[in-house]
């Protein structure tokens, strides 16, 4: 694999290079409107964003794209860097759609971050569950979405590794092993699906990032971390890899026996931020759960980012106007007591 | 196995031979233990050059370590999975006799991390039948577990304990409704989802070990599946496996050549992908006999099961 490659075939004009060109007036007009109200918000330590959509045909690249320029993700700040998207693909069902991230909630990604001036935007995943990685990003319908969009996606589970130093240190991991791709990117974006876990009460954008982690090092499924202990696995890859941004698609997401054999729940939404905890926080209020009953975010609070409430600066839609409670089992320990009250 | 994919399968794993030694596991990539084993089984099943061939096996002794193991690489010897391909890429090689008894004997020696059931465990299944892992210190999955068995067989070890366990282990994670998938049959109550390639590899691994019956809703779910793969490691997986029990589907040339064909829409394959898809393409003209384990120990193994 040519890391140095760039991840875009030049093949003429694609609908990506007709959006970019548009990009330039949007960023004008949205940031002039956006700007006044930022600074006269109290300072807070997150800030994330709930976007109302209810189904996948609307404009997501530009729901998220507005979501960001309220973040204050700015063209000079996205300009010329290559990101990655790493969506959330465990394993396919044709009648749970609901298990993966979208296909088309990571084409918005794609065209809000190059309206934003990114010069490569990649996608790359290596699912725990299946060794076929490529069947999940044929059979969820992805590949039919990037081989239009010609951008490059990356099966992280055969990877060439690097080590860094296990910067959380919850678990007795000295080094981690993260893909060598990332050597080559500037912003890593979790892209997670909004469901319910049997494990960990909620997966979303932290729990996401077990995915980054190559099988080829940790096994299928990543039983490695599993050995280490779930939550505290979550914990020590975010302080260690330091992601840049979260997306979670919430407009299907899963509620009752989730990662895999839950059922689908209309959230409605799709929540994004710079801290990864915080969106989380959010996220899980948005589906009727406390944080601080999840583990891993409440060990996380105030250390890799703030999950309360009141810490949280909350743009777009308020928690109350989209909260729907997500079903809870309450045979599964790590669903029991979690509820929102 | 049509000449042409076999002819272009040749080429484009020769490729990725290296000058050093060894495969990479992509065009233009670094060496790696894996690919460089799956190279030697996939190219000597179909006719490959015998020089690279060698010099990857002796690589291989090389990256041995002392106890006998092969890991993914010497920074990381807790991946040892693929010790078991080194086994298989190292048969009828007496120059590398010594080094896959080592090997086998740190397989022999080694198992999966496992411990009793307790009341509040979500599994189903029975925690104690000792397999393989991937990765040591974690508890025993199917594909290595198939690895496993197909590699002590190759070298004369199927009727061993270790081998007549993980045949059970194998069959106790086998789902109700027939397929495998990584190893958990069973969470919470709710039996999970099969997967095409955990399916194929552990039906390669229990042929002429265990009764017809016993698989034979596995056997069914495959069928039905196969015809729909598209990438190499389902396809691969499940054409050995189908192959094995002498169900091979009747159009599985054209199903690996439509295979190859889709590297114009995923990019060219990882080094054991495509070994997978060569071999299950190979697969369904050998009459039974496992590509992956060679001619004379086929031979040998026919004739203890007549």
């Amino acid at each position: 694999m040519d890391l140095h490659a760039d991840h875009r075939a030049p093949q003429g004009l694609t609908r990506r290079d007709v959006l970019r060109a548009i990009a330039a007036g949007l960023v004008i007009g949205t940031g002039l409107v956006v700007v006044p109200k930022r600074y006269f918000r109290l300072p807070q330590q997150a800030q994330t964003f709930v976007a109302k959509a209810d189904h996948y045909q609307l404009d997501i690249a530009g729901t998220l794209y507005r979501g960001m320029m309220e973040l204050g993700v700015s063209t000079t700040e996205i300009h010329g860097k290559r990101i990655l998207l790493k969506p959330n693909l465990v394993e396919t069902a044709s009648e749970a759609p609901h298990i993966n991230t979208h296909p088309l909630v990571l084409r918005g990604a794609i065209e809000a971050f190059l309206r934003l001036g990114a010069a490569a935007v990649m996608v790359a995943e290596g699912p725990g569950h299946r060794r076929d990685t490529l069947a999940v990003y044929e059979e969820s319908g992805l590949a039919d979405v990037l081989s239009e969009d010609r951008i490059k996606f990356h099966d992280l589970n055969y990877i060439a590794g690097y080590e860094l130093p296990n910067a959380g240190a919850k678990t007795t991991m000295k080094t981690l092993t993260f893909p060598a791709l990332f050597q080559e990117v500037d912003w890593i974006v979790s892209m997670a699906k909004m469901k319910t876990h049997h494990w960990t009460g909620a997966t979303l954008s932290m729990k996401n990032l077990f995915g980054v982690m190559p099988g080829r090092y940790y096994g299928w499924p990543k039983n490695v971390l599993h050995k280490a202990g779930v939550q505290s696995s979550i914990l020590d890859i975010n302080a260690t890899l330091k992601p840049h941004f979260a997306i979670v698609d919430g407009i299907i997401g899963m509620e009752g026996d989730g990662p895999i054999m839950g059922d689908p729940k209309q959230a409605g939404v799709l929540v994004l931020g710079r801290n990864l905890p915080a969106v989380d926080a959010t996220c899980c209020r948005v589906m009727g759960i406390d944080p601080y009953q999840v583990s891993y975010l409440e060990q996380a609070d105030k250390w890799l980012g703030p999950i309360g409430d009141g810490s949280i600066d909350q743009r777009g839609e308020s928690i109350a106007s989209v909260r729907t409670n997500f079903k809870l089992i309450e045979t599964i320990p790590a669903q029991q007591g979690i509820r929102l009250t | 196995m049509n000449s042409s994919l076999r002819v272009d399968s040749r080429t484009a794993l020769l490729r990725r031979a290296l000058a050093e030694g060894g495969f990479s596991g992509r065009p233009g990539g670094t060496y790696q233990v894996d690919s460089t084993a799956w190279s030697i089984l996939a190219l000597s099943a179909c006719d490959g050059p015998p020089q690279p061939l060698d010099q990857a096996r002796h690589l291989l002794m090389r990256e041995q370590l002392s106890d006998g193991r092969l890991c993914v690489g010497k920074a990381h010897p807790a991946s040892f999975w693929p010790t078991s391909l080194a086994i298989l890429s190292w048969q009828d090689s007496e120059a590398c006799r010594e080094a896959q008894q080592r090997a086998v004997r740190f397989l022999l020696d080694t198992t999966g991390l496992h411990f009793p059931r307790t009341p509040d465990l979500p599994s189903a299944h029975d925690t104690m039948l000792k397999g393989w892992p991937w990765v040591g210190e974690t508890h025993s999955w199917v594909e290595p577990t198939a690895m496993g068995v197909i590699a002590l067989r190759a070298v004369g070890h199927g009727q061993h304990d270790r081998v007549k366990e993980a045949v059970r282990m194998v069959l106790d994670r086998q789902l109700p409704h027939g397929g495998w998938n990584y190893g958990n049959a069973l969470v919470f109550g709710t039996e999970l989802r099969p997967m095409p390639e955990s399916t194929g590899a552990a039906l390669a691994g229990l042929a002429g070990l265990v009764e017809r019956d016993a698989v034979r809703a596995s056997l069914a779910y495959l069928q039905h599946e196969v015809t729909r793969l598209r990438t190499p490691i389902s396809l691969g997986w499940s054409l050995l496996g189908l192959a094995a029990w002498q169900q091979s589907p009747s159009n599985a040339a054209i199903l690996a050549e439509r295979c190859l064909a889709n590297q114009e829409r995923y990019g060219e394959y990882e080094t054991s992908a495509l070994c997978l898809l060569v071999l299950g393409g190979l697969a369904t003209e050998t009459d039974g006999r496992s590509p992956l384990i060679s001619a004379s120990v086929n031979k040998g193994l026919a004739a203890a099961l007549q």
